[in-house]
């Protein structure tokens, strides 16, 4: 599914964030990325997201060598994963509704066909009754929720969330968590950028820590 | 709860943004450009049609010996071919008090005007879509009557002809000028409006959306707001134009030896160019930019 070789990062000409990056992520798994902060994990997850490209090594994504791609097969490929962003990302003068409906739309499906299926999900959320609020109007807690529906919605194939739990309280974590588990279970390969080791200790998903940009211990998924 | 159509992806900017007003008052001056070059294109057929066709024949005093008989004698026999040319329907002199009308801006009414010897004249017309061979003619009234100028106005068409295509390039020179100008304004704009929601171009972009989708978001908008814009200024042109002609019909006319700046009911729809070609400029000219500027991004 995501196959990183050798990958080195640097923004500009400044150091190099991520050196010799190497890993697999299998089709189905479900991963955590951890690391202290500065470590280089929303770097890495910007590389797989086709945010910016690799300063060297080689990224495989669903298959495609990302060097040698064509650029107009990137939108399709984008289209196939779901991101929750560090810091959410929301359109402020769309609805909560909207937001979360936006790859929907992208996927050009039209209103009537999802209606339904985003406002379960805003209400699995814990988002019921706060489906018309504009982001600006909602906690932070909430806005991530929101965040988070939107990132799964479209049943990606490949979901990676930056401290998808960072401000909401355990419960609602632990909530968010069975959402990702969820979804894993229906097939989507999850990686999730986290510092909450409460909530890597209750999980047995596969961990990989990046420390001064280079991946230096890998815990197998647990039995 | 939520809005039954799908929200703009990009926020709407409410009222009238100066980008607007530049485009009302761009839209107003093509208007009246291509205005002017309507009614010059009509004016210079009208005066070609009012002195094609029409010949006058000018008999001038003999330099020696008493001018009556003979200015008559010559008259009569320059009447006589133009009478036997094909092609002229009708040619008759013209009276003494005609032609003391046509002089009196030069020489006034005074008395002593009525013992000068005056010239004849003579006007003919040529039925429409007839070539008449006027050198020939020329000739054939020299030999009949030597003191006889022959003017078919040829000289007076070109150089009204002349005139009107000065005018109607000058006004097809402003709007190509005024296209310019509105493509680069457009241009500006959706760059600075590209700069301004760059966090939500990032995200769709990010989220996959087509390069066309997004751009498709921003030339709609502009589309809109420039048709709309270039209508409030080309229909206020129209509405000079309108005025104009009631002022005229009020028999108010500023300057008595020009054209009237006025347009017909059937060229005002012309106008209309003025709105669509606005919003087809700012329709390109917006997508091309958001094009240019996501080719940029990864
Ligand atoms: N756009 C950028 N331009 C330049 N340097 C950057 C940029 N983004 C990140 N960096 C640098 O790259 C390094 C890694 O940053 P990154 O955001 O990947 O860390 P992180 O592991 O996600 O940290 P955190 O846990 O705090 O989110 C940091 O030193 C940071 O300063
Ligand atoms: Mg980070």
């Amino acid at each position: 599914m995501v196959r990183f070789e050798n990958v080195g990062m640097r923004y500009g000409p400044g150091p190099e964030v991520l050196r010799d990056v190497t890993f697999v992520l299998e089709a189905g798994s479900f991963t955590f990325l951890t690391g202290p902060s500065g470590a280089g994990k929303t770097t890495l997850l910007k590389l797989m997201l086709l945010a910016e490209p690799p300063s060297r090594g080689l990224i495989t994504l669903f298959g495609h060598d990302l060097a040698t791609a064509r650029r107009g097969a990137f939108p399709a490929l984008r289209r196939r994963i779901g991101v929750v962003f560090q810091d959410f990302r929301l359109l402020d003068h769309l609805s909560a509704f909207e937001n979360v409906a936006l790859p929907l739309r992208l996927a050009g499906r039209r209103e009537e066909d999802y209606r339904q299926d985003v406002e379960e999900l805003l209400t699995w959320v814990g988002l019921g009754d706060r489906m018309a609020a504009p982001p600006p109007t909602l906690s932070g807690g909430e806005q991530q929720r929101v965040a988070i529906a939107r990132a799964v919605v479209a049943r990606p194939d490949l979901l990676l969330a930056d401290e998808p739990t960072g401000n909401v309280d355990s419960e609602i974590g632990q909530r968010l968590i069975r959402l990702f588990s969820e979804l894993n279970r229906l097939g989507t390969t999850v990686l999730i950028a986290t510092h909450d080791r409460s909530l890597i200790e209750k999980s047995r998903a596969k961990e990989m820590r990046l420390v001064d940009g280079r991946l230096v211990e890998l815990r197998a998924q647990r039995p | 709860m939520t809005a039954r159509r799908p929200a703009h992806i990009m926020p709407r900017e409410k009222g009238t943004t100066p980008l607007d007003l530049v485009i009302a008052v761009m839209a107003f001056l093509a208007a009246l450009a291509l205005g002017a070059s309507l009614v010059a294109n009509r004016t210079a057929d009208s005066w070609r049609a009012g002195l094609a066709g029409r010949i006058s024949v000018q008999v001038l005093p003999p330099d020696k010996g008493p001018p009556e008989p003979a200015l008559s004698r010559e008259t009569a026999a320059a009447l006589a071919i133009l009478q036997n040319t094909d092609g002229i329907v009708h040619a008759a002199p013209l009276s003494q008090g005609e032609i003391l009308k046509l002089v009196e801006p030069w020489l006034g009414q005074s008395a002593l005007v009525a013992d000068l010897p005056l010239p004849r004249m003579i006007d003919a017309t040529i039925m429409p879509g007839v070539r008449v061979d006027i050198p020939a003619l020329a000739r054939k009234l020299k030999a009949a009557a030597p003191d006889s100028v022959l003017d078919d106005h040829s000289h007076w068409i070109a150089r009204l002809r002349g005139l009107a295509d000065t005018v109607i390039w000058s006004a097809y020179a402003i709007l190509a000028l005024i296209a310019v100008a509105t493509a680069a304004i457009v241009a500006f704009a959706t760059r600075a409006s590209l700069e301004a929601h760059h966090e939500i171009v990032a995200l769709l972009h990010q989220m996959g959306a087509h390069a066309r989708f997004i751009a498709s978001a921003f030339d709609r908008h502009y589309l809109l707001a420039t048709l709309g814009a270039a209508a409030a200024g080309a229909g206020l042109a129209a509405a000079l134009f309108l005025i104009a002609g009631s002022l005229e019909y009020a028999g108010v006319q500023p300057v008595s030896f020009l054209p009237p700046l006025t347009l017909h009911a059937l060229e005002i729809p012309w106008l209309a160019a003025v709105p669509l070609g606005a919003g087809a400029i700012a329709w390109v000219t917006a997508r091309l930019s958001v094009l240019a500027a996501l080719r940029e991004i990864y």
